[in-house]
């Protein structure tokens, strides 16, 4: 279904639309049980159990907890929020809506973009306050943070399109992508120690580039550029906003 | 003006027809009534105008806008309650009417009063605060309906409006849809009541496995199946074997008991109150009352749906 709106009236009724829809979710999903364990608590006690007792100091523990904070807090919303949706029968009146399906997906995408920011902030803080770790750069740490929210929060959205009114089906799948993540990004093992298999997978993985990022603006330097990762991470969200798309015209039809 | 305009519409899932060479059209502030059985296309025809799923053939113009290749200009003229009351339950019912305002543009003061007006008219303004967890189906309907019209729109899609709930939300929302009907609000509904299509509806089409059997105003699809009148009688006192004694009258095609009263079936009216007058004199009987009744629309639609009512049950024949 081709959709029209190229006018600058309806570029701002979609992006009223988009911010009610994140409104809505910020309102209804936020502290549903779920999410507080999957996008909170799990990454927290993964990063427990792969980082307590190893000898890294916290400029590098700090990066790696904001980093897999962002991953599971930002794309847990949607998985969880869209079936419930499709059960209450309420995403009929997103799609139904005269809104295209790109302001439907920002919308959601931008929920779960929010919530992560405010979730990255706790490690963040504590790193600050407890730990007194310091910031080198704050422009790779604010670029990071905001891209690697964004673009896990649009891969929740993109899993999320699966036809299914159970979260739990979604969760299993995106759980086979978010997990192997962890270790090919660099966030627990350096870059350079990944065995050369994984060595090739480490450019597919778009937490490669957010983690670099953010243990950037801590240790004061990349493995690829600042420009790289942020150019790489634009790439990655503009891919899976393209696919989101094509895959909720797909399965709405 | 034709509002609605649907030429050979399809809508195929793997082997299945839902909908086969579907054609109607909608004037300007008409009330259409879609009538059908469950599962007879009624929903998946809204779906495809709503520019919810996409048709499998055919087209469909709203206000002259194609669904298919403009559904964000044609759906911004539409109202849609969908079929079961699809509101956040853990939103008041003000947060969820001014959820959907702002999905259709609707700017702040002027979603604001309107959102006033319409929770005073469905009798829920005391309870704009209360999330709607705790409201009954019917208030949740009424919700549901006021959602539908948030943004004034001049073509209202109803899905089921009425179906399931209590007679003073039935009332409520059937005079909400006369009202929008006097103020030139194009009405498309959706019902299995046949009572409620007869009520509300200028033109009905009743549709049953995907297929159009008929449009036309209720009083005319009555013409078209004048052979099925009745006589309904009420007699004093209760008498075993009544049942097979009135089915023995001449001309009289079927029996139904209804409560006290026994409707008989018949193309020739006349003769038949003289049978039973005849039969109740002769059982010293009194005849408490008697009317005859030309067709009704359920007559209609039971005749083109193909749906047969058994006086031992209901069954149902393809």
């Amino acid at each position: 279904m081709t959709e029209t709106g190229g006018s600058t009236g309806q570029f701002y009724a979609e992006l009223n639309a988009a911010w009610a829809i994140a409104k809505k979710d910020i309102a209804i999903y936020y502290l549903k049980p779920n999410i507080i364990v999957s996008g909170a608590l799990f990454p927290l006690f993964m990063f427990l159990a792969f980082a307590v007792g190893k000898p890294a100091g916290p400029s590098v523990m700090i990066p790696g907890l904001i980093a897999i904070t962002i991953l599971f807090s930002a794309s847990s919303i949607e998985p969880v929020s869209i079936p419930i949706e499709r059960r209450m029968k309420t995403f009929d009146r997103l799609v139904s809506a005269p809104v295209s399906l790109h302001a439907v997906v920002l919308g959601e995408s931008l929920s779960g973009f929010l919530y992560s920011i405010g979730i990255a902030l706790v490690p963040f803080i504590a790193g600050l306050l407890i730990f007194g770790t310091p910031i080198l750069d704050i422009v790779p740490l604010v670029c990071g943070i905001i891209l690697t929210a964004f673009c896990f929060a649009t891969m929740g959205t993109l899993f999320a399109a699966y036809p299914t009114e159970s979260p739990g089906d979604i969760m299993s799948m995106l759980n086979m992508v978010r997990l192997p993540l962890i270790f090919i990004s660099g966030v627990f093992i350096p870059l350079e120690s990944i065995p050369s298999v994984g060595q090739i997978l480490v450019y597919f993985s778009p937490l490669t580039y957010g983690n670099d990022l953010i243990q950037a603006a801590y240790q004061g330097s990349t493995h690829f550029n600042a420009l790289t990762d942020i150019a790489m991470l634009c790439i990655f969200i503009l891919i899976f906003q393209i696919i989101a798309n094509r895959l909720y015209k797909k399965f709405n039809e | 003006m034709q509002v609605i305009d649907v030429s050979h519409l399809s809508k195929r899932f793997g082997a299945l027809t839902a909908l086969d060479d579907v054609s109607f059209s909608v004037s300007e502030g008409e009330t259409f009534g879609f009538l059908g059985p469950n599962g007879a296309g009624k929903t998946t025809t809204i779906r495809i105008l709503t520019g919810i799923s996409a048709p499998s053939g055919g087209t469909a113009t709203i206000f002259g806008n194609d669904i298919i290749r403009d559904p964000i200009a044609t759906r911004k003229q539409l109202g849609i309650v969908h079929e079961t009351s699809n509101i956040y339950d853990d939103l008041t019912a003000w947060q969820n009417l001014m959820f959907t305002a702002e999905l259709y543009t609707v700017g702040k003061p002027e979603r604001e009063k309107r959102g006033s007006d319409l929770l005073e008219l469905f009798g829920l303004l005391e309870r704009r605060y209360d999330k709607v967890r705790g409201f009954s189906k019917g208030m949740k309907r009424r919700l549901t309906l006021a959602m539908g019209l948030i943004n004034n729109p001049r073509l209202l899609f109803l899905d089921e409006p009425t179906s399931g709930l209590d007679v003073q939300s039935n009332l409520i929302i059937r005079d909400v849809i006369r009202d929008l009907n006097v103020q030139g609000v194009t009405v498309f509904l959706t019902t299995h009541n046949i009572e409620e299509a007869n009520l509300i509806c200028d033109r009905v089409a009743i549709i049953n496995h995907g297929r159009i059997a008929a449009i036309d105003s209720p009083e005319q699809l009555k013409k078209t199946i004048q052979s099925v009148q009745s006589v309904e009688v009420a007699f004093d006192g209760a008498v075993p074997r009544r049942m097979e004694d009135l089915k023995l009258i001449p001309k009289v095609s079927e029996v139904r008991k209804e409560g006290d009263k026994f409707r008989l079936y018949t193309e020739d009216p006349s003769s038949v109150i003289s049978a039973i007058m005849e039969y109740a004199k002769a059982h010293n009987f009194r005849v408490l009352s008697m009317t005859t009744f030309g067709p009704s629309l359920e007559d209609v639609f039971i005749k083109l749906t193909g749906l047969e009512i058994r006086t031992r049950g209901v069954s149902t024949v393809d």
